[in-house]
Order: structure tokens, then C-alpha cells, then sequence
């Protein structure tokens, strides 16, 4: 169902530069060329009656309800599929238009049912909406002629519903698919009268319907139909704001009624998503009510203990007692906290500033350290900036595409959908992963080159790309001489051009064929703009960092830096995960990405804060698992985030929790680190506070509540509570007096207000005087760091080296319906498509070990082992295993080893050497043990007997 | 801490900067990333590795930064 | 002394047993020890003397017809292989006046050649027109056309010239010529004759309208309905490509031009330009909105001429003889020949091709003879399914577009479906609903539940159920359909139901 609260111009806009004056009704307008008659009118405000258009979609010209008058033309035509001409004289009404639409009109009702009063739709319906438009009042035909009024409805998706006896068919489901999303999964079967829309030969559920959502809102009816609005009926309100889940941000409608949110439709004006969405944002944020949700908070003493449910403040003072006494026993830095990427950029920012400010010390970090950790570092010794370099939108202007270590149509769906839009105009694509993602081919799609290297040897193909562009002379030597560092180049050029560094050197250690890199190098050289994607599969080895400088490099030997269509554009997994880095998440640096040590800054937050500040780095997230272990850390303040379930080795992580004094815990649900907490306080989800998010491409975006907290206080306010009883009072009412702060503290966020957020809609940093509406690419006329800065990427094999033991490589990640370690998503109906991590496992690896489609494996590495299903695909290729780590009794991460990142111990999750063989049993020592200590937690709980 | 895990943390710092040919920005670069990015206890504990002496694993240019820049590298007990 | 024996392959001639004639003439032979060389040419078109068989004499081309394979004996024992006398004897084949009155130029080589053989196809004049379209440059080419005042003869009558012009000035890395052989009109077989008649003639235009917008590539849309057809143009294509006709170096020019064949999948609606084009591309046939033009934005998005086989199979003639020579010919605005199709309850079917200008009675009764059945000709259905039924006392109407545009009938692609005294014009008109019922494509709403809706009206007139108040119904929708449908498709069905209103009121329960 659409939304009728929205202005809908039928058309899209066109970007023409020329524009052309024509009279529509006599009224003189002027729009870009291009512009159709119908977006013209809409412009002027005439509403000129349509059903088969929407802004969204391309003109189709099937309804025939916004056919006009033009001065000179014969016939009728349709303002929709008709561009606006200079001098254009248009008429909108007049009796014979009138009497057409009346008329078509007339043959829509003739096939719909008459039950207006109790559709979901009722008050939100097109259809009913250009039924009073038109002035329909009778229906000559009667209602006795065929129908498609008894045709069954198909309820299989989860979400939402497909009604086809409500059906106009005015295929705006089928090319919202097309031409939005690019799944291509319904058609229309059959032709004209019979014509019903169809999800292929099959129902929705089982279909190639990946549940973005983009059907459904093109519906103008209720045919296809949300079920939570058909459950609570019309929203009476929206709200923008911003989705919680992947880095790609999108800015979403959350239609309530009351304080119950009814649905949520993806925003127009989005910048970042524009009106697109996933099947996550979209529709799972049922997790937010969900009966687990954490209400009270919590207390033991030892985590044996039975949990007593206790009010705030006990929890605030006895947690913050407890931190004060660890202090006094065990030192200072005893103590640190964990920000949340799922938090808002004022709740992060206020985390670190109570590590740095209460605790005293900088023992603060947060989830980045096992995800993109690399791509600040790495992008910062490059570039100057540890972001991103351009916005969402300026895929559209690329014409070629490296697609590394990600996989965007499972990952952040809804750049993917602009990514495939951009690659069907006829963009170039290069794939460098080691399994056959589905971008590599998927309907009207196929990649250039995929270059299927070994997991592990990113470093070794980008080295050989850039081997191949320098030895062939492909570089552009004016754009490096004018914006980089000269003396650096060379020194990388005398590197880069040794023959160890050549395609037919590393093949043997890619496995990649030395003509495909030869082949893609040209083809990435030779186009005026190209753009490199990236995710974890980049940043998380072992030479994490190295590949990200080895990306830099290749992006400004091709001069593909500093505007539209080209860039170096990391994929960001989480919706704040950009933000939490900015906010000064690591321990070594303030917001601003400013080290500790620097003097002059640490000045300046000092004075702010009224405290004196440590100059030392403090402990990176794996540092403070080995402190606790090593018995110099025993308190831990972990704020939205998972570690037992989501950092490797599982085991090691396990025994530092139990190792500690005093674990506090915030979070929405007790998640699998809570079973370790003595205090655990209950979070609030996305709508049930204000804030901000900055996603991947630096854009800042309002996060509105919707909705009161649950337990009652929104995150911030529990820090804000701690930082108090720790004897550090912070005074915000509001978080846009934390925004203030930071936008004082901060030079790059310096022009950020809430006010300038609304205004804007969402702003790009730097925010700041020289750049007031924000920055969409990054190094447009130099570097940030001034001159960009070649480094030298040697290819350095990783320790996780096969062998007759472990023969296998596993390399882990994620699937569409499921987000991260599932905290969210296991509590919606996206279990439906994902139930359970499988483990990918090619058919010459399955068959010698006797490995059967939908078996039991054992998993098994010099770490741990893990049982799961099998699924046999030729995805993978041989050699190599992959799996997801979304379920938490899988144990994807027990395998995992805590080999790391050399610059900022990122763990390497994407490389493991592993064995499988068939399982005896469905379930390993570890989990079994695992479940064994859940059911004991789940005795300890409040109001349980034990 | 655990030890062998630093060693081979400082070693693997130690292999990117091998890459850079000149010797002396090698030795500042790992040092440098030592002061940068590792906890004093984290220091702390690589310097008595290095003076546990022995058959410590601790590369040359790791060695080499750890003498060369001692007098910032290591914190003050505290 | 080797006699060469014509029996058509054409499928109107197979239908009536082509092939046992042709069996029996070579088995008759052998029996005799007389040497026969078999041609399986197209038809000539007089297909109610089908199967129509020719003997080359010295005095010409005989004809027999038409014979059967139990004539075969008999016409042996006549001494037909040296023009004998037998009463199936027609005489030499150039004097049968039906044929000789005619005015052939698209269809001077069908039924003449063998359609396969390249060597015919150049001796009886092929290629001389693509000859002289490789020394001309491609505006003079386009200028050619334009001239000649040639008119698409899909059934729209827009300005080849036109079309052409835009082609070849759109900017584009690539272009295409789209030939629609997607012939399903009730009552038409031109586009079939020539394909299996005289298959180069078309390749033959399609190389020379390349050649004049720069487009590389052809291709050939034919309905799935004709494997006799498919087979011959198939074989043709193979034999051009073979003989440098085709290809990269098209008749050693350096100059490219090759055609494929694509093969429909029976729906009406892909005779429709638009919906032929997404056909083609390999999508389902709906009909796309216009603007773009496919002249701009045709096949991938890339400028298209599209054009129906008879407009391409005109281009030779025109381009050899002159487009003054062509414009010569015809009525106002209607220049040149059109190959018309008589069907239906006719005494003499076939094809007729005649200059513009001659009239419906000249075809119905110099040509067509009357009816079959010997009753009066109660209304005649020019220009397919969608055209409008003609009363005979429009019958003096010249055929040209105006003329029938400003009577409310349609030209269409010349198909003529003749019907006696006992037909009911009610029951046609409800049939013509039916049919756009069954072949709409189903994209705009007018034409999707209008001629569902039309169907069930026509019903309840056709019962007297509140006859006035329907019939005045069935007016409205038809102006909703005429004015509202994307295409021609719903835009052109209210012609026949109209026009059997309009005439033959009677036959709505009014007389």
C-alpha cells in the first residue's frame, strides 16, 4: 500500500540543465527538459488523475487516467509518457477528458470488490482516492460480468499479503522490482484480461521475492498490503527517521498510531536510500515489542547468582560503586567501556567521554575494532581521512566498478539495488572475492571479471593490479604528480614495479589466472570514472590495513579521487559504525579522529570537560580480553554490543568474562555476553529516542523517537545516570545539547545542528564554515592530508596457513534476512528465510568427506569446533568453506582464531584453517556446554525458582 | 598479557614496515606505531620480554625500535 | 531433352496437395524415362486454381490447374510436359488475365523464382537495387524512398521516408532494421507469399534500408504460425550469408549488414510494433508507450527502422526503378502498388497487387468474382480484424488511405474477408469484441477490461436486454476504447463493431 500523505509528482525528475516553458490550464511553467506533462502539472499544482504512475518508476502509460489536451496534437495522449516541448499548450480538464476517465474508471470498479469500508486500505487508497477525482458514480456494466473477485489471496509472506482480487494490475509491483530494486522476481502471466501479477511460477515466500519492500509500496491498493497495517489499521501520524540497522542508513517513515508503530515506509527524500529499502528496515523492527525485550534492570554478585530486578538507581549506584571499588583495588585503568555502533552518536560520544572523563582513563572502544578498524587506519596514512570519500548517489556516475570483500546485495541492500541500477545502464564490474556473490551474475547483471583469489591474498591481487597498470603504462601520472606525494609515488612505483609483484608471480599464491587481472587492471584504468567497494572481507585479516592502503593506492594511480563517479567507498556494516569511530569509540583518539597525545587537543577537552585527561592510548577490545585475563582488567562497561557472541575465538572471550569483577551490560535483550554480566540495564531501541546516526557515506542523519523508552530511560540517560554516580555529572536534558558539544569539540561536525538536520534532511561532515550544507565527496581539491601518501603493501601470507590437519579455508559472512549476531532479527519473522547458520562447502571438498546436502558437519580449527548443517554449492569454490555467524548456538566464532590485523588487531575472521567432517552428533562439546550454561542463566532469572 | 601473543603483534608490525626501504623510517615507523597505538601495559610487557632476554621471538626490527626508542616507548611504572 | 515442371512449395498450394503432385509428377516421369527438372517455386496467387503447376515450353510458361496428384497421369498422357492440351490447361501462365491485369512489383519474382535459388533470384533481376545502394550515399538512398511517397504497409500508412530520415539522423553506436512478419490478420498472406516465394527480395530491402540509416543488423520477426516460411527464410539468410550478400562485407563493400531470424510465440498483439520490439528483446509483448519513438529508442533502447515485410520487399523496386517511378503509381496520397489479399467467401482468391486508387468492387468482381457460395456480397472486412465492414454501397471506394480513413474504414494491410447475405453482423461484431478480448495484451486498462466488458454488452444486445441503454453503452466504451487504448490494438476495435452497427443496424435487433 502507497501512502496518499505523500506528494507524488507520477514522474521521476530529470536532471536537464535546459529548461522549457509550456501552458498547462493557462498557467505558464517552466521545468528541466525531459520533465513530463503529468510531473510538470504536479510542479504547478494540477493534479492531473493517475494510477499507473508514481515517482518512483518510469512513465508506463497504462492507466489511461492522465491523458490530456494538447494544442495541436490529435488524440489524447497521456501526460505521463509525453515530454513537456517549448510552447507546449496543454488543457487537464475538459468534458471530454472527463468523460475518458470517468469511463476507464468505470471499467477498473467493473472488477473490483465494493468493499471499501472494510479494506485496509480504506482512507489510503489511490484507487478510491481517483474514483472521487473522477466523479465515478455509476457502474453501467453491472457487476455480474467476469471477475477475478474469488481469487484467492497469497498470505506467504511473513510481511505482507498479495490480494490479487484487489488487483488494477497497473504493474508499478513488477517494475518497482525491475527498476528499483533489480531482483526481477514478479511478472504478469497471462495477457489482457486474464493479466494477474505473478511472483513466478510459485508464491511469494518461495519465490526469488527478496522482501525489499518496494512492491508494496508502489501498490496503489491493497493488494499488496503490509499485515501490520492490516492488523492495526491507518497510522495517524509519521515520524523520519533512521533505520538501525546496516551502514547504508536509510531514512525511513515511521507511520504510528499512538505510540504503536504501524509501519515503516522507506523516505523519498532520503538521500541515502531514496524511498528504497530492505527487507530488515523495512520490516523487521518487530524485535523492538518483542516479550524478551529487557524492562528492569538488574544486579548479582557473581554470575552464579539469581539476578534480582532492582530500580535504576540501585543499578546506576551499585555498578558505579562497583567500578569505583575495582579502581581502588586494581588501579585506574582497571576499568573501560565498549560503545555501541547501534547506538546514536551522542550515546557513543558519551560513553568515551565518561571513560575518559569518570573512569580517567582511555580504555574505551567499540565494535569497529572488528570491522573497519582497518579502513580508518588505512585511509587515514593514504587519504588524511578515515571515511569514505563519496555519497551513495555517486554510483550513478560510475563506469566502472571493483566490488572487493563485499557483498553488497546481502550486506546493504539497498546501495546494491543503485549499484545494479548503474551496472544495467551498462556500467563495468569487477568482483575480487573468493566466492561467486550474487552480484557476479544476477538477472541483467554480470561482472566484467571476477577474480576468485584465495581468501587471504587481497593484498597480492591489488599489488598485481597496480603491477599491471604501472608496467603498462595506465596510470594517471598528471593527476599522482599534481595531488600526491612525488618522492612517496616513486618510492611505491620502485616497489610496485618489481616482477615479484606481476599478475603471473602471484598467480600461484591468488590462484587467480594472470590474464584476468591483466584484463580487469585495463578495463579499471581505462574508464573515466572508477569506483572501489569494499567491506569486511578487506578489513578483516591479517593485512586488513595493508589492503585498505593498497585500495588507496590503486584509486590514486588511476586518479579515480575527488568527484563524482569514483572513489574509494567502504561498506560500512553497521547504521552508526561511522559515527562511533568519529565519535572518539577508540581508545587512542578523541572525537575528531585526534590522538590523545596531542597536547593541544587534549587541551582543549579538558578545559570542556573540567577534567585532567590521560595521554596514553587505553585498550583495544581484544587488549582488554587479554588485560582481563592477565588479571589487570576487571571491570567492563559494554553498551550495545555482543562480544561473546560476535568476537573470535569464543572460548577466550568467554573466560575473559568470567575473569571479571564487575561486567555491565546494556542491551535490549540478554544477549549472550549478559549470561557473564553482575549488572545489566535495559536498552532502548531506535525508536524510543532521539539522536543521530552517520552512516557510510559521512551522512548524518536524525534518529526520532517515536515512541517512550520501554524501561524507561533512553541510552544516553543511563550514561548520563552512571557518569553522575560516578561523581562526574553531566548536564544534557536533550541529546541536542550533546550535539552541540560535539559539533564545539569537533572541526569537522562544527555546522551540525538539529536544526540544520531537519532543515537538510541529513548532512555529509565536514559540516563546518567552509562547507555549511555538509560534504559529499571527500578530497575534491587536495587531499585531506594535503598531498596523497602511496605506501609501499608488501603481500605478507598470513599465519592461518593450511595444512594435513586443516586443509579447508574458512572465510565467514553474512546473509540477507539476518543482521549481525541476529540480536534483532532472530526476534522477527525473518527466521522464516534463515532459521540457522549453514556451512557452505564445495562439491569436491563434500564428496571425499562423504558431506551430503543438509547434513551435519563438524566444523573444526585449532581453536574449537562447532557443529552445523552443510549446504553443497559450486558458490564456493574448492579449497574453501564459508558460513554465518548470525545464530548464536552455531559457534561460527569458536573456530575463529585471534590472529589480527597487524595496525589495529582487527581480528581475521575471514581467514581459518579448518577441517570438516561429517557429524556423529548434532551438536560439539562447545555447544552442548553452551547450552548447558544458557539453561543455568535462564534459571538465575528474576522470578525463576533456582 | 599474554606474551607470545605480543611478540607476535609487534612482529607483525614489524613485517610492514620491513617494506620500507629506507632502514631508518622502518625503525620509527614501528616504534611509532608502538607509541601510537599500544597500551603502556601492552609496552610494558614487550619490554620485558626483550629483557626476559633468551629466546624471546622477537624480530630484529622489533628489537631494533624497542633500544632505539626506549626513552618514549616505555611508561613510567605507574 | 530435360522439361522443368513448377509445383509450388507455397503452404496455400501444399494445403491442396502440392507436394502428392509434385511426388506424382517426378514418380510419372520415371515411369516414362522422361527427364523432369521439379522447381518448387512460390505461388503466383491464384489460389483458387491451386496447386497451380507450370511446364516451361518454348513458347513460355504453361499452367495446369488445379491439379491434383490423380491428374498426374492423365496430364502425362496429354503430353503436359510440352504444353498439351487437357481440360486443367490455363493456357500460358503470363496471359491468364487475373494475373496479367495486375500490376506486380513486390511480387514480380514470386511464384516465378525458385525461391532458394540465388542464381534465379539474380537472373530475374535481384540485387541490381542493393547494387546501386552501395554507390549511393545514404541520404540520396533516403531521398529515394522519400520520393517514391512509399507508405509502411503494416497497416499504419505512415511515410517510410520519414521514418527513414529520423533513423539515420538519430546518433547511436548502434541501429537495427526490425522487419514484423508477425502477419496475423484474418484474410492476409502477402508477408507469407513472399517469404516463401521470393525470401531475398526482403533481405534484399532490409540490406538496403541498413545501408541507408546505418543500421548493422536485421532482424526478421516472423510468427510462429509459419514454419513453412521459417524454413525458407532460414535457408535464404544461410545461402545470402554464404554469397557475401549478408554479412560483414555485404557484397564485398566493407560495409556490414546481417539479419537474424526470431520466431513469435503466437500473440496477436506483437504485430504491434512496440510490442514486437520487447518481444525481441525477450520480454513479454506489451505494447510501450510512445514517446520514444522506436526511431529513436527502439530494440535495446537503440534507433530502429521498423518497418512490415511488404514496405521492405517495395525498397528493390524503388530503389532500381527510381522513386519517381514508384510515386507514378497510385492515388493522392497513396503512391505505388498494394499487394491485397481476397479471402473470405470469394469465387477467385488470392493475391492481387494493384495500384492505389483501384476500387473495392474492381477486387471483389473483377478479381474476386463474387462469392464462393454464388450469393449476393453482403459487407466486405478490409484491413484484418480490427478493419471496418465495409457495406457494398461503399464498394466504388478507390483503394487509399484517405479515401478510406474519411468512409471510417481502414486500408491496413489489404487483407479483404468477403462475406455472403447470411452473415450476421451482430455476431461479427461481437466476435471482433472477442477477439481483442483474447488478444489484448492487457497493458491499458481500455483495451484490458473494455473489450471483456464490450464482449459482455454485445451479449446483452444481442439478447434485447435493455437494448437502447447498451447499445448506447457499447457507443460510449467504444469512444472510450478509440480515444483511452495505448495502441491501435484497442484504438482500431471499435472500427468493426461500429461499422456493423452503423450498416447493419438491422442486425442488432433495430430493423
Amino acid at each position: 500500500m502507497y501512502s496518499n500523505k505523500i506528494t507524488d509528482h507520477g514522474t521521476p525528475a530529470r536532471p536537464s540543465t535546459q529548461q522549457v516553458t509550456l501552458q498547462i490550464d493557462g498557467l505558464a511553467v517552466t521545468v528541466p527538459a525531459g520533465t513530463s506533462v503529468l510531473r510538470a502539472a504536479a510542479e504547478a499544482g494540477i493534479r492531473i488523475p493517475k494510477l499507473c504512475a508514481t515517482e518512483s518508476l518510469e512513465a508506463f502509460g497504462s492507466c489511461r487516467l492522465c491523458l490530456v489536451e494538447i494544442e495541436g496534437r490529435k488524440g489524447y495522449p497521456a501526460s505521463c509518457t509525453t515530454p513537456c516541448e517549448q510552447g507546449m499548450q496543454v488543457r487537464t480538464q475538459t468534458p471530454k477528458l472527463a468523460s475518458l476517465r470517468r469511463n476507464t474508471m468505470e471499467l477498473y470498479i467493473s472488477d473490483h470488490p465494493l468493499d471499501c469500508l472494510t479494506c485496509p486500505a480504506n482512507g489510503n487508497c489511490e484507487l478510491q482516492d481517483m474514483a472521487g477525482a473522477v466523479g465515478l458514480r455509476e457502474v453501467r456494466y453491472g457487476f455480474a460480468g467476469k471477475n477475478h473477485l474469488a481469487e484467492p489471496a497469497d498470505a506467504s509472506n511473513p510481511y505482507f499479503s498479495y490480494d490479487p482480487s484487489k488487483c488494477i494490475v497497473c504493474s508499478r509491483c513488477v517494475r518497482a522490482c525491475d527498476e528499483v530494486q533489480g531482483t526481477f522476481a514478479l511478472t504478469v502471466a497471462g495477457r489482457g484480461f486474464q493479466s494477474r501479477i505473478a511472483p513466478g511460477p510459485t508464491d511469494f515466500l518461495h519465490s526469488e521475492c527478496v522482501s525489499c519492500g518496494a512492491c508494496v509500496k508502489a501498490c496503489p491498493t491493497a493488494t499488496l498490503m503490509e499485515k501490520t497495517v492490516a492488523a492495526h489499521g491507518q497510522p495517524d501520524r509519521a515520524v523520519v527517521t533512521t533505520c538501525a540497522y546496516c551502514g547504508v542508513g536509510c531514512s525511513f517513515r515511521a507511520e504510528v498510531k499512538g505510540s504503536q508503530v504501524v509501519r515503516m515506509v522507506p523516505h523519498h527524500d532520503g538521500k541515502a536510500n531514496h524511498g528504497h529499502s530492505c527487507v530488515k528496515g523495512r520490516f523487521a523492527w518487530g524485535y523492538a515489542t518483542h516479550p524478551d525485550r529487557l524492562q528492569k534492570p538488574r544486579i548479582r554478585q557473581r554470575i552464579t547468582d539469581p539476578w534480582r530486578e532492582v530500580s535504576w538507581e540501585q543499578a546506576i549506584a551499585y555498578a558505579a560503586g562497583e567500578l569505583r571499588r575495582i579502581q581502588q583495588q586494581h588501579g585506574r585503568g582497571a576499568v573501560g567501556a565498549i560503545t555501541s555502533s547501534r547506538c546514536t552518536n551522542e550515546e557513543t560520544y558519551l560513553v568515551q567521554k565518561l571513560v575518559r572523563g569518570a573512569f580517567g582513563n582511555n580504555n574505551v572502544d567499540t565494535c569497529a575494532r572488528v570491522c573497519h578498524s582497518p579502513t580508518g587506519y588505512g585511509l587515514r596514512q593514504t587519504l588524511g581521512e578515515s571515511a569514505g570519500t563519496q555519497d551513495f548517489d555517486s554510483v550513478a556516475h560510475t563506469d566502472c566498478v571493483i566490488v572487493i570483500g563485499a557483498n553488497p546485495t546481502a550486506g546493504h541492500p539497498v546501495f546494491a539495488a543503485r549499484l545494479k541500477q548503474r551496472l544495467r545502464q551498462g556500467a563495468h564490474l569487477i568482483v575480487i572475492d573468493p566466492r561467486r556473490i550474487e552480484l557476479v551474475r544476477t538477472p541483467h547483471v554480470a561482472a566484467d571479471f571476477h577474480l576468485q583469489l584465495r581468501p587471504g591474498t587481497n593484498v597480492a591481487v591489488l599489488d598485481a593490479l597496480a603491477h599491471t597498470i604501472v608496467t603498462e603504462g595506465l596510470q594517471r601520472e598528471d593527476y599522482v604528480r599534481a595531488r600526491c606525494d612525488v618522492a612517496e609515488y616513486e618510492k611505491w612505483l620502485a616497489f610496485i614495479r618489481q616482477p615479484r609483484n606481476s599478475p603471473e608471480a602471484l598467480q600461484a599464491v591468488t590462484g587467480v589466472p594472470a590474464e584476468l587481472v591483466r584484463g580487469a587492471a585495463r578495463l579499471f584504468a581505462g574508464v573515466r570514472n572508477g569506483a572501489i567497494y569494499y567491506g569486511l572481507g578487506v578489513t578483516e585479516h591479517s593485512q586488513g590495513s595493508t589492503t585498505v592502503m593498497a585500495i588507496a593506492n590503486l584509486a590514486m594511480l588511476t586518479g579515480n579521487l575527488g568527484r563524482p563517479g569514483v572513489g574509494v567507498n567502504p561498506l560500512r556494516g553497521q547504521n552508526n559504525v561511522q559515527g562511533s569511530c568519529d565519535m572518539g569509540s577508540f581508545p587512542h583518539e578523541f572525537p575528531g579522529y585526534r590522538h590523545v597525545s596531542d597536547p593541544a587537543v587534549r587541551g582543549l577537552f579538558e578545559r570542556h570537560w573540567g577534567v585532567r585527561l590521560d595521554h596514553e592510548p587505553g585498550l583495544r577490545l581484544p587488549n582488554m580480553f587479554d588485560a582481563a585475563l592477565g588479571g589487570s582488567f576487571k571491570g567492563l562497561y559494554v553498551q550495545g554490543e555482543d562480544v561473546v557472541q560476535s568476537d573470535p575465538d569464543t572460548q577466550h572471550v568467554q573466560q575473559a568474562m568470567e575473569s571479571l569483577e564487575c561486567l555491565i551490560v546494556q542491551d535490549l535483550f540478554m544477549n549472550e555476553t549478559a549470561k557473564y554480566a553482575h549488572v545489566v540495564l535495559p536498552g532502548s531501541s531506535f525508536l524510543e529516542k532521539d539522536g543521530t546516526f552517520t552512516n557510510a557515506e559521512r551522512r548524518i542523519s536524525r534518529v526520532t523517537r517515536v515512541m517512550p523508552p520501554l524501561a524507561g530511560k533512553a541510552d544516553w540517560e543511563v550514561t548520563v545516570a552512571l557518569a553522575k554516580a560516578l561523581g562526574y555529572p553531566m548536564d544534557y536534558q536533550h541529546p541536542e545539547q550533546i550535539m552541540a558539544e560535539i559539533a564545539l569539540l569537533t572541526p569537522t561536525f562544527r555546522g551540525v545542528t538539529y536544526e540544520k538536520l531537519e532543515r537538510l534532511g541529513s548532512v555529509q561532515w565536514p559540516c563546518n564554515e567552509e562547507a555549511p550544507d555538509g560534504t559529499p565527496v571527500l578530497h575534491e581539491r587536495q587531499f585531506v592530508r594535503g598531498k596523497g601518501r602511496f605506501v609501499v603493501t608488501e603481500y605478507v601470507p598470513t599465519d592461518a596457513h593450511t595444512n594435513a590437519s586443516y586443509p579447508l579455508i574458512l572465510t565467514t559472512g553474512r546473509i540477507l534476512s539476518q543482521y549481525n549476531v541476529g540480536t534483532q532479527t532472530r526476534r522477527t519473522a525473518n527466521n522464516v528465510w534463515y532459521a540457522e547458520d549453514l556451512l557452505e562447502i564445495h562439491p569436491a571438498d563434500a564428496e571425499p568427506r562423504g558431506v551430503r546436502d543438509g547434513e551435519f558437519v563438524v566444523l573444526k580449527s585449532r581453536k574449537g569446533e562447532t557443529t552445523l548443517r552443510a549446504v553443497v554449492t559450486e558458490r564456493i569454490q574448492p579449497g574453501v568453506v564459508y558460513t554465518t555467524f548470525h545464530h548464536p548456538e552455531s559457534g561460527a566464532n569458536v573456530v575463529i582464531t585471534e590472529n589480527s590485523d597487524w595496525a589495529t588487531n582487527c581480528p581475521e575472521y575471514k581467514v581459518t584453517a579448518v577441517e570438516v567432517t561429517k557429524a556423529a552428533a548434532p551438536a560439539s562439546s562447545w555447544q552442548q556446554r553452551f547450552g548447558e550454561f544458557g539453561k543455568a542463566q535462564e534459571s538465575l532469572r528474576p522470578g525463576s525458582e533456582g | 598479557m599474554n606474551r607470545k601473543k605480543l611478540v607476535t603483534m609487534a612482529n607483525q608490525i614489524a613485517a610492514f614496515f620491513a617494506a620500507e626501504p629506507d632502514h631508518s623510517v622502518a625503525v620509527a615507523g614501528v616504534a611509532g606505531h608502538l607509541q601510537r597505538y599500544w597500551e603502556p601495559r601492552m609496552r610494558r610487557e614487550v619490554y620485558a620480554v626483550l629483557d626476559g632476554g633468551g629466546e624471546h621471538g622477537l624480530s630484529p626490527l622489533v628489537v631494533e625500535a624497542l633500544v632505539a626508542h626506549r626513552a618514549s616507548l616505555e611508561p613510567a611504572r605507574p | 531433352m530435360t522439361a522443368t515442371v513448377y509445383v509450388p512449395r507455397d503452404s496455400a498450394a501444399v494445403s491442396v496437395g502440392a507436394h502428392a503432385v509434385a511426388a506424382a509428377i517426378a514418380a510419372a516421369a520415371a515411369g516414362r524415362g522422361e527427364r523432369v527438372r521439379l522447381v518448387r517455386n512460390g505461388s503466383r496467387g491464384l489460389l483458387w486454381l491451386e496447386p497451380l503447376i507450370e511446364v516451361a515450353t518454348a513458347s513460355g510458361r504453361i499452367a495446369y490447374g488445379p491439379v491434383q496428384a490423380h491428374d498426374v497421369e492423365g496430364l502425362f498422357a496429354a503430353d503436359v510436359l510440352r504444353g498439351g492440351a487437357h481440360p486443367l490447361r490455363l493456357g500460358p501462365t503470363a496471359e491468364i488475365g487475373w494475373l496479367a491485369r495486375q500490376q506486380r512489383l513486390s511480387f514480380a519474382r514470386t511464384g516465378v523464382v525458385d525461391p532458394l535459388s540465388a542464381d534465379d533470384y539474380e537472373a530475374h533481376g535481384g540485387l541490381v537495387a542493393l547494387r546501386a545502394a552501395l554507390a549511393m550515399a545514404g541520404d540520396a538512398l533516403v531521398e529515394q524512398v522519400a520520393s517514391s511517397g512509399l507508405r509502411g504497409r503494416g497497416g499504419a500508412g505512415f511515410p517510410a521516408g520519414i521514418k527513414w530520415r529520423t533513423v539515420r539522423q538519430a546518433q547511436a553506436d548502434q541501429k537495427y532494421v526490425a522487419c514484423n512478419a508477425d502477419e496475423g490478420d484474418s484474410g492476409t498472406f502477402s508477408d507469407r507469399m513472399l517469404l516463401e516465394g521470393d525470401p531475398f527480395t526482403l533481405l534484399e530491402g532490409m540490406a538496403i534500408a541498413g545501408l541507408a540509416v546505418g543500421a548493422t543488423v536485421g532482424y526478421v520477426y516472423l510468427r510462429s504460425e509459419y514454419p513453412d516460411a521459417r524454413a525458407v527464410l532460414r535457408a535464404a539468410i544461410e545461402t545470402a550469408r554464404a554469397r557475401g550478400w549478408l554479412g560483414d562485407s555485404v557484397l564485398g563493400s566493407s560495409r556490414a549488414f546481417d539479419v537474424h531470424l526470431r520466431i513469435g510465440a503466437g500473440a496477436y498483439i506483437c504485430g504491434e510494433e512496440t510490442a514486437m520490439l520487447e518481444s525481441l528483446e525477450g520480454k513479454r509483448g506489451i505494447v510501450r508507450a510512445k514517446p520514444p519513438l522506436p526511431a529513436i529508442a527502439g530494440l535495446w533502447g537503440k534507433p530502429t527502422l521498423v518497418h512490415n515485410v511488404m514496405t521492405l520487399a517495395a525498397v528493390p523496386w524503388i530503389v532500381q526503378h527510381g522513386g519517381a517511378a514508384y510515386a507514378a503509381i497510385g492515388s493522392g496520397r497513396s503512391r505505388g502498388t498494394l499487394p491485397v489479399q481476397l479471402a473470405g467467401n470469394v469465387a477467385r482468391g488470392g493475391l492481387v497487387e494493384v495500384p492505389f486508387g483501384t476500387t473495392l468492387r474492381e477486387l471483389l468482381v473483377d478479381y474476386g468474382g463474387g462469392t464462393r457460395s454464388g450469393r449476393p456480397i453482403r459487407a466486405v472486412q478490409v484491413g484484418g480484424p480490427l478493419g471496418a465492414y465495409v457495406p457494398s454501397s461503399a464498394f466504388d471506394l478507390p483503394l487509399d488511405y484517405e479515401a478510406f480513413a474519411a468512409a471510417g474504414f481502414l486500408v491496413g494491410h489489404g487483407g479483404v474477408v468477403v462475406f455472403d447475405d447470411t452473415v450476421d453482423l451482430g455476431r461479427m461484431a461481437r466476435f471482433a469484441m472477442a477477439f481483442c478480448a483474447a488478444e489484448s495484451c492487457g497493458k491499458c486498462t481500455p483495451c484490458r477490461i473494455g473489450s471483456t466488458r464490450g464482449v459482455e454488452v454485445l451479449d446483452k444486445i444481442l439478447a434485447g436486454e435493455q437494448r437502447e441503454a447498451n447499445t448506447a453503452l457499447l457507443r460510449d466504451l467504444c469512444d472510450t476504447m478509440t480515444h483511452g487504448s495505448l495502441c491501435a490494438m484497442g484504438g482500431l476495435l471499435p472500427m468493426p463493431v461500429l461499422s456493423a452497427l452503423d450498416h447493419f443496424p438491422e442486425d442488432f435487433g433495430k430493423g
